[in-house]
């Protein structure tokens, strides 16, 4: 078992002891009343010996160092012992002795600059206080640097304080912020920028925090690993949409006079890519990296975006290849409200094999889709324009869509992915085809 | 706008709510033939006659007491103490007669009273003469308690207290009474009662201050400024009811708080500001409040004494540095 070696008491009046020098080096056999170091003390350079026989596992002070009576000067034991625990026993000792000294010296108001060196901006994490017993040590922050740690989620434990005794501050806070922002924003260092006071960080900027709540994160999380993970490729076409127009209407006017559902755009989207996602299983995939696979899904479920007031959904209308226009109107009509409401049950979000997202609404013509994993592909709906178009050698009205497919890479090549958006594009100028 | 000595505007303010209202009138110890022993009622006697101004026997229960009978009966009484130091004879008379009567009746009377006279320590005056009484009357509910620090405030509060329907102990300053300031002269300037000043903005540190305190925390402002840190410096004007709202609203920005207070220390106004800055601003402090007051003895005669039993500005501007956690 290791033995820890303690700074002897060698006077009456003796508080701590200077270690001048060591006499034996680590790994060296010592038996009990060797010499291994000399020690000064307020009186004299004194012979500090071992009382026990062993391996100098560990000189713990290093020459010059002073150390209070009871502090670690070095371990004993046999080669190759563990010592961790010794040393963190006594790390939090002497923590412990300090805090002790200095509450003792202080008045409770006259808290002086305490002896621990400020080192603001170090950049480096400290790390976490915790006693040897197991207990952690209480960490010393100001009101304010609690309150402020909690609602920018920093860890206390991670801060070096540089207020009295080591308590946390504000100014503590705003270092480890400055040093968490990315460092996109500090660099170009010119000799101009480098003296800017610190009000003009953007942390004391004014601000409204919004906090991120769990649908957020989610976006977050899922979109930040989609759009890292997956190499992203885009392609557009721009479909005449002039057909499809008309043929919603009509379809329409019998859904009024039936007292159906209304048909949207959309709907006849969502067809067209399930019927396409049939003639090109490739598109209907997911690239699983853990799997070590690529799944060709062999059902069609088309995820549709449904922008929310916090955020968004995709509700998911199930075998939609399978369905008549009139009940895919039904279903995301239904689904949307129900999310909207707030009310969309888990499993009416999950299993998507291809996703569409529609800003056309908002007059945007044409836009890039990050891809909704684990989906191959996402495609991006734009609004319908009124444009000239040649037709037959005579430029005449006529009615346009930008549909662009946003692809993963590692599963859809181009050309993959260019045929697929073909197939939508001829079920979209010829909508009958929807129908059968 | 004028420029008024406080004594002057003090003066003022008495002789426009005088010649406003009949029922107003001063009562006191040499306030009427000798003109007031710091010559705040000087000419009061001429314009006013012996109605009105009226000089006592050196009995403050007595002339306290008729004070607040006189209230009790219709009539506004400005009692004048020479210093607040005597109001202690009159202690029964203002804290359980002016202070509980409209309790105690359930608000079937009004004590609609002014006691005003100088308070807190004026130099070499030795221990029973420099008494800081802020602490001990607003300590009682049904009291108001006014400290101003300059003319202009001196003169918009004491109109406000001659026409508040209850008692208000009004606290001066012999070493202020010389102290010339801008003054408003509309005769109906009336500062309210309870709200306090933000005399100086700041974001570094809020000062809280009153009465001759006042001056130190705007002269630790300057010291401060000097070196770059901004110090918001609050005048609280009234100490009951005080205005704890604005100065929580400037710590909610500074995140520290320094009280200059010329009271003894324990259980004084700075005690209960702190304590409720504590409560209402938890959150929002960076360090803890400190307080600047008189020693936590009786005042010392000697000069050399007196001097180091008063707050200080350098104790003043050491709190602040130490809260910014500046060396």
């Amino acid at each position: 078992m290791a033995i820890p070696v303690e700074m002897p008491k060698m006077s009456d009046t003796m508080e701590e002891g200077v270690l001048v020098a060591w006499l034996v080096e680590e790994g060296q056999r010592v038996s009990a009343g060797d010499v291994i170091a000399q020690v000064e003390t307020d009186k004299a350079t004194m012979d500090l010996e071992v009382y026990d026989d062993g391996v100098l596992l560990k000189k713990v002070v290093q020459e010059g160092e002073s150390v209070p009576i009871g502090g670690l000067i070095a371990v004993l034991g046999e080669e190759g012992e563990d010592i961790s625990e010794i040393l963190a026993r006594y790390s939090g000792k002497q923590e412990a002795a300090a805090e002790q000294g200095t509450s003792e010296a202080a008045p409770a108001e006259a808290t002086a600059p305490q002896a621990k060196p400020a080192q603001v901006g170090d950049g480096a994490p400290v790390p976490a206080m915790t006693a040897g017993d197991g207990a952690e040590a209480r960490i010393k922050a100001s009101p304010l640097a609690r309150k402020l740690a909690k609602e920018y989620g920093l860890d206390l434990r991670t801060i070096q304080g540089t207020g009295p005794e080591g308590r946390i501050v504000r100014r503590d806070i705003e270092a480890a912020l400055a040093r968490q922002r990315p460092p996109a924003e500090v660099v170009t260092p010119t000799p101009e920028a480098a003296p800017v006071p610190t009000s003009a960080t953007p942390a004391e900027l004014p601000y409204e925090a919004v906090p991120i709540t769990p649908m957020r994160r989610t976006i977050a999380r899922r979109l930040a690993q989609s759009k890292f993970t997956a190499p992203h490729f885009y392609l557009t076409v721009d479909v005449d949409v002039e057909k499809a127009v008309a043929f919603r209407q009509q379809l329409n006017e019998l859904a009024e006079a039936q007292g159906r559902p209304r048909i949207s755009f959309n709907d006849l989207i969502t067809k067209a890519c399930a019927l396409a996602l049939r003639q090109h299983p490739e598109i209907n995939a997911s690239y699983l990296e853990q799997e070590g696979e690529i799944r060709r899904w062999k059902e069609i479920h088309i995820g549709v975006a449904v922008a929310l007031e916090e955020g968004l959904v995709t509700p998911v209308i199930r075998n939609a290849d399978q369905k008549g226009l009139g009940q895919i109107a039904e279903e995301t009509r239904a689904l949307a409200e129900k999310a909207r409401q707030r009310k969309l049950q888990p499993q009416e979000m999950e299993g998507a094999t291809f996703t569409t997202s529609n800003l056309g609404m908002y007059g945007i013509e044409e836009f890039t889709a990050i891809i909704n994993p684990p989906n191959a592909c996402i495609l991006a709906i734009g609004a319908i324009r009124e444009v000239p178009v040649v037709k037959n050698g005579m430029i005449v009205p006529g009615k346009r869509m930008r549909l662009t497919l946003s692809c993963d890479h590692r599963v859809v090549d181009g050309a993959t992915g260019a045929r697929f958006l073909k197939t939508v594009q001829q079920y979209l100028e010829e909508p009958l085809n929807l129908l059968l | 706008m004028a420029i008024m000595q406080f004594r002057e505007a003090i003066r003022a303010a008495m002789i426009e709510e005088m010649e406003r209202d009949e029922r107003v009138f001063l009562i006191g110890e040499e306030v009427g033939q000798y003109d007031g022993a710091y010559k705040v009622s000087e000419g009061m006697l001429k314009r006013f006659g012996p109605k009105r101004v009226i000089d006592t026997p050196i009995s403050e229960a007595g002339f306290a007491g008729l004070g607040i009978g006189a209230a009790l009966n219709g009539l506004r009484p400005i009692v004048e103490f020479m210093t607040f130091n005597f109001s202690f004879v009159a202690f029964d008379q203002l804290v359980n007669n002016a202070a509980k009567i409209r309790y105690m009746s359930g608000g079937q009377f009004k004590i609609p009273i002014v006691f005003r006279g100088p308070n807190g320590a004026a130099g070499q005056l030795a221990a029973t003469h420099s008494t800081s009484t802020e602490s001990i009357y607003s300590y009682f509910p049904g009291l108001k308690v006014v400290a101003p620090s300059n003319p202009d405030d001196a003169k918009g509060l004491l109109k406000s207290a001659i026409r508040d329907d209850d008692p208000v102990i009004f606290l001066e300053s012999e070493l202020m009474y010389g102290m010339r300031g801008e003054v408003n002269e509309d005769p109906e300037y009336l500062i309210p009662l309870g709200k306090a000043r933000i005399a100086r903005e700041g974001e570094d540190v809020t000062i809280v201050a009153h009465s001759k305190s006042y001056w130190i925390a705007m002269e630790v402002a300057d010291r401060l400024a000097a070196e770059g840190y901004s110090a918001e410096v609050i005048d609280p004007r009234t100490i009951r009811p005080f205005d704890f709202d604005t100065v929580v609203q400037s710590i909610k920005k500074t995140n520290r708080c320094v009280i200059i207070d010329e009271s003894n220390p324990f259980a004084s106004v700075s005690s209960e500001v702190a304590f409720q800055i504590q409560q209402r601003a938890f959150d929002y402090l960076d360090a803890p409040v400190l307080r600047v007051t008189a020693k936590d003895t009786p005042a010392p005669y000697a000069k050399n004494l007196i001097e180091y039993y008063m707050p200080s500005a350098d104790a003043a501007y050491e709190a602040c540095k130490q809260v910014m956690y500046v060396d």
